[in-house]
């Protein structure tokens, strides 16, 4: 019987829209979460097909050249788009759950062969979710602009991209209803949304999702909750309170805090129910000025039997236990606790809440809690999660910034 | 996670014509947010119509071209608005404004009045349109013939003078536009379209995707407890045990029952069977859904509340062993949190994805649960108060079903006997009898 995941059938998601309208940024945060709840998801673009095939010229940037007088290069995207459509429907028919697709999609024409060879080559059922990303906001485009194209402008100057754009905006076609898709029309970052004939679990979280996308780069720090007497004891789990270095280096904490944010007091501040993170919380807050929201999903994860033992202790009481957590360390669940999996899903409302604000984020939590945290920005599968490093007295600030996610390490003496 | 989302007042204002199902919107709204903990209420700008101009307004009442009805109409309009207003100054947190406001001018008047007169609050528009002649023929059946409007008239006439009242309404009807500025979700023909405008925040967020979610497919929820454990017998609480041998008959006599139930194949294949990660419920559906052919989720957000350090102990135990923890849950067993274990207000908000799914399921769901858990799920579809629920009768051995109508739940409560099978509907077995004054509907509550 499977856990947390629904799907009967395979679901396509395919992004529709003009260059530099964050289609590329929109499918990557899609796949990264969408892997990180534990699907099996994976984007088919130009450029991904381009680099897969070796028939295709590798210097040219193929998503860059847009000029649609040059009938050549209209050719190769042409080719290049029904090559990634292949791959998508490979890749569903083996063990692929979810496929996202970002190529030629901007006629209702395009959108139609991609329909009919979809039926045509699927032999599965499956469900089609267009996103479509709209800007008519000048300022909106520069910025996406200077975010993402800007790098990869080697010889081209953007004059002659926008121009291009101008063109290619002419033979646009925006969904419709009568093309009897079902859409999400995302117009200016999400200040307006229309939906159309939304149906389906995934696909109700995925519109939920996208409601909360933004594009502030704003900072994400990630704190461990400060030294308790467990530590000091080599014992796992329990709910101890800070020691007298514990509530030192909270005071550091603090310190540390106050010089990074620069007075700011609207910052989203998290902690956990558990009492070090209570009392850290506490402890930065004051000096800060503000109270952390305390939510009982920021938990440690649960140990089950093993809680309040020393490792010494569970490797000899429980060899059996020690010896599938190494064969699986992210599905194993300790016996009457939790897995890393389960701790995803419990963190899952948090995550949300981070894309959602707009303001710098402050967590304070524990080890197992936030390997999930920084997987979601940084691993791409998350079967790397138990062997992230999220050492005590050490801040993690994440920036996501389009494509990836800046990160810096500081420790606090 | 309510603490300082609690900081802006909001008020949420209904638009659209008559039998668009804004007054369903607003109590399904109100029961979601009173749910999550936040004071709400409704303010119905009819039901203010009916007290001060009377009942017996017939559709001329409705006419825009009638001045005198007109300015009794606005006059009530405000009064509805500033008691509205007075309750979000005072300890009210959300307000929803339930009403036509199907003109620019009356928005841009409730709109100004809100931002004058209310501190930091944030508006949320909600425009409900159909054009589906039949669901709204069938909406006037459903609600507004019992209404006190037409109890005096005949269901023909009182239908007829109704779709009249609607089109003096469409004569003046003007549907939000973007140059209004204003927060607004559109939801059109029940969600097959959906706008959203100038969303931000944490709890209009979480309202619009309540909104996307909604339907109005009668489906019908069955809650069940799983079958008899061991510990039950014991009368231990925690734990992750097996069934006992009654609670093995049980589950195949449930099965049996819901077989019945849904007589072909086709028709099991569609209920969405739910249910947790612990040996005992894991057990039951096991056996429940081999009969009915049917696959079932395992959810760890539908285990049993965590007992923490009373796990495995009996209550005689609990109360020699930590005699002030079991004083204190006597006092206030809603807020009460075991030792390193949770409480029935950490359930609630631990449950609140699984009343999304069900509330966005168009099929059967069936749920295979333990008494905490389905304390809580049944006192948000049958809309009890939040102090009542842990003190629910959730009998073991029994099937509840509940069918959500438009303006309260229907249920049904059938004893199953694990050894014959026999089938008792638990008509009289109640302690105490609530009526609730606005459905006439019965609950049972344990004292």
């Amino acid at each position: 019987m499977q856990q947390y995941k629904k799907t009967q059938y395979k679901l396509i998601l395919v992004l529709v829209g003009l260059p530099a309208r964050g289609k590329t940024h929109i499918s990557y945060k899609l796949n990264r979460y969408l892997n990180w709840i534990g699907y099996k998801s994976e984007i088919f673009s130009i450029k991904g097909a381009q680099q897969n095939n070796d028939g295709f010229d590798q210097k040219i940037d193929y998503e860059l050249e847009i000029d649609p007088a040059n009938q050549q290069f209209v050719e190769v995207r042409q080719q290049l788009s029904q090559i990634a459509a292949q791959q998508l429907v490979q890749f569903l028919q083996n063990d692929g759950d979810i496929a996202l697709y970002n190529g030629l999609t901007s006629t209702k024409a395009d959108r139609q062969k991609l329909k009919s060879l979809f039926k045509e080559t699927l032999k599965l059922e499956y469900q089609t979710f267009w996103v479509e990303s709209i800007c008519d906001d000048p300022q909106v485009i520069l910025n996406n602009f200077n975010e993402s194209k800007l790098s990869r402008f080697q010889d081209k100057t953007i004059e002659s991209f926008t121009n291009h754009i101008n063109v290619l905006a002419k033979d646009y076609q925006s969904l419709e209803n009568i093309e009897n898709l079902s859409y999400i029309k995302l117009i200016n970052i999400g200040k307006l949304v229309k939906v159309h004939m939304l149906e389906g679990y995934l696909c109700s979280k995925i519109v939920s999702f996208l409601l909360n996308l933004h594009a502030n780069n704003r900072q994400i720090y990630l704190v461990r909750s400060c030294q308790t007497e467990y530590h000091l004891l080599d014992k796992i789990g329990g709910d101890p309170e800070l020691s007298a270095t514990g509530r030192q280096h909270s005071q550091q904490l603090g310190d540390y805090f106050i010089e990074e944010l620069k007075g700011n007091k609207n910052i989203t501040f998290f902690s956990s129910q558990m009492k070090r993170g209570i009392q850290t919380a506490e402890i930065v807050g004051e000096k800060l000025g503000i109270k952390a929201l305390k939510t009982k999903n920021l938990d440690e994860i649960d140990y089950g039997i093993c809680d309040g033992l020393t490792v010494k202790e569970i490797a000899a009481k429980y060899p059996k236990q020690i010896k599938e957590r190494k064969a699986n360390p992210l599905e194993f669940k300790y016996p009457r606790g939790e897995s890393f999996l389960d701790v995803i899903h419990r963190v899952e409302p948090i995550i949300y809440e981070i894309e959602r604000s707009r303001e710098p984020v402050l967590i304070i939590a524990h080890v197992a809690v936030l390997k999930c945290l920084y997987a979601y920005y940084h691993c791409n599968q998350i079967s790397e999660i138990p062997n992230i490093d999220i050492p005590i007295n050490c801040v993690i600030k994440l920036v996501p910034i389009p494509y990836h996610c800046l990160e810096s390490r500081v420790i606090i003496k | 996670m309510q603490d300082c989302h609690k900081s802006q007042k909001i008020a949420i204002c209904m638009v659209g014509l008559p039998a668009r199902g804004k007054t369903y919107i607003s109590r399904k709204l109100h029961r979601y947010l009173n749910w999550l903990g936040y004071n709400c209420k409704v303010f119905n700008i009819g039901n203010y119509r009916r007290e001060i101009c009377g009942t017996e307004c017939d559709k001329t009442f409705f006419d825009s071209k009638n001045e005198q009805a007109t300015k009794a109409r606005n006059e009530c309009a405000q009064m509805a608005l500033n008691d509205l207003i007075s309750f979000l100054n005072s300890d009210g947190e959300i307000a929803i404004f339930d009403g036509t406001n199907t003109t620019k001018q009356r928005r841009n008047m409730v709109q100004c009045s809100l931002s004058q007169q209310c501190q930091n609050v944030q508006t949320l528009w909600i425009e409900s349109i159909c054009d589906d002649a039949d669901v709204i023929q069938n909406n006037i059946r459903l609600t507004k013939l019992n209404n006190p409007d037409y109890v005096s008239m005949n269901p023909e006439d009182a239908t007829k003078d109704f779709l009249g009242r609607i089109r003096m309404y469409e004569e003046v009807y003007q549907k939000i536009e973007l140059d209004e500025n204003l927060s607004f979700i559109k939801l059109i023909n029940i969600g097959e379209d959906i706008q959203i405008h100038k969303v931000k925040g944490y709890l209009l967020s979480k309202i619009i995707s309540y909104l996307m979610n909604l339907h109005i497919y009668p489906r019908p929820i069955y809650l069940t407890r799983h079958g008899g454990s061991t510990f039950n017998q014991e009368n231990r609480v925690g734990g992750d045990c097996d069934l006992s041998q009654q609670g093995i008959q049980y589950s195949e006599q449930l099965g049996k029952f819901l077989l019945d139930e849904f007589p072909t194949q086709e028709k099991r294949n569609q209920i969405h069977c739910l249910t947790s990660t612990m040996k005992r419920a894991t057990q039951t559906a096991d056996i429940v859904c081999n009969i009915l052919k049917i696959n079932y989720l395992q959810l760890k957000t539908l285990d049993e509340i965590n007992v923490g350090i009373c796990d495995g102990l009996t209550y005689t135990q609990i109360a020699i062993q930590f005699p002030e923890d079991f004083a204190q849950r006597k006092v206030n067993k809603l807020t009460y949190r075991y030792p390193r274990g949770e409480s029935y207000l950490d359930l609630i908000s631990r449950i609140e994805p699984i009343i999304y799914e069900i509330e966005r399921s168009r099929e059967p769901v069936l749920v295979i649960g333990h008494q905490a858990i389905l304390r809580c799920l049944y006192a948000y579809f049958h809309r009890n108060e939040i102090s009542e629920v842990p003190q629910l009768e959730i009998p073991i051995h029994a099937i509840i079903k509940l069918t959500p109508a438009a303006y309260y739940c229907e249920e049904i409560r059938i004893r199953i006997d694990p050894e014959t099978g026999e089938r008792k509907q638990i008509e009289e077995y109640l302690q105490y009898e609530r009526v609730n004054l606005l459905t006439k509907k019965k609950s049972y509550i344990l004292l």
